[in-house]
């Protein structure tokens, strides 16, 4: 009678033990599946590489934006279509733009002043790239690339830098 | 002799009560990582980062097998509207209930076709004024 009433005790723990396992491994699938697939970065980067192609070519500065040695200010007004660019977005955020990008130039070892920049998007968003922090994966992505371009045997440093905000959909 | 059978009834039931938790458990993982929700969002991601370092007169193959498995009877009678494109939006709608949108940047226009198999041509084409 003893050995059957432990038995009986033991399969209730064993239950109770199950049911917890269950419970974490239910929380934790639902954890990991609830958060969505953070693309921003990989945007961010696609939108440099896009930018980077339509402002110089094959190293040489595009014809449109520098034109004998000077600056064309026409260019930053037209940037989004002489990029082929579409700030647009869903519904959800039609009042607040999710992109920026901004161009800086800068001429031969001077990196300390741009010579010219660019800049198109919600420019707002630059100083979330000031916080880069695990516990702020709300803010907008940052991603900064450099190369180097011709024109006119001047060599120019071209930096861009390219946010996406979009946190709706990318973080929980 | 009934002693034994008692006990050897209870432990038979107590494994197959333990399968079947495990059982269950497993296939609640799975269909975790493999629903419909998961993979609206997943294909809706991959087709609008396709689209933006894309350029015009591309032609893009995309294999959406999952979502023809996981979509069943209501894939096979709406594949065609299962990826749409609006101006700068694409969105993935794999059931009756859900779909997932997201934006492109790449100023381009798409021609999109879904085949029955699941698979998903994408033409990239430069934006008409």
């Amino acid at each position: 009678m003893n050995n059957r009433g432990e038995d009986q005790m033991i399969g209730a723990y064993w239950f109770v033990i199950i049911f917890i396992v269950a419970a974490a491994v239910v929380y934790m699938v639902s954890v990991f599946y609830g958060h969505p697939y953070d693309v921003r970065e990989l945007e961010a980067s696609i939108l440099i590489n896009n930018v980077a192609d339509c402002i110089s070519q094959k190293g040489e500065l595009n014809k449109n934006l520098i034109e004998e040695g000077k600056f064309n200010s026409e260019f930053n007004t037209n940037l989004l279509k002489e990029c082929n660019l579409n700030f647009n977005t869903e519904e959800v955020w039609k009042d607040t733009p999710q992109y920026y990008i901004v161009v800086s130039f800068f001429k031969g070892t001077e990196i300390t002043k741009a010579v010219f920049s660019l800049e198109q998007g919600n420019s707002n968003l630059l100083s979330n790239c000031e916080i880069a922090n695990e516990d702020y994966q709300r803010l907008a992505k940052c991603v900064t690339e450099r190369f180097y371009s011709t024109s006119n045997n001047e060599q120019y440093l071209v930096e861009i830098t390219s946010i996406v905000r979009k946190s709706e959909k990318n973080v929980k | 002799m009934e002693k034994r059978g008692n006990i050897l009834t209870g432990n038979i039931i107590f494994i197959i009560l333990n399968l079947i938790f495990l059982t269950l458990l497993i296939v609640f993982i799975f269909r975790q990582g493999a629903g419909i929700v998961t993979l609206e969002q997943s294909y809706a991601k991959q087709i609008s980062l396709v689209v933006d370092s894309a350029k015009p007169g591309m032609k893009i193959t995309l294999d959406m097998k999952e979502a023809k498995d996981e979509g069943g009877e209501w894939f096979k009678e709406n594949y065609p509207g299962s990826v749409r494109v609006d101006k700068n939006i694409i969105t993935v709608k794999l059931s009756e209930k859900s779909s997932y949108s997201y934006s492109f940047f790449n100023d381009v226009e798409l021609s999109v076709d879904v085949y029955p198999e699941g698979k998903v041509f994408i033409l990239i084409k430069e934006k008409n004024e």
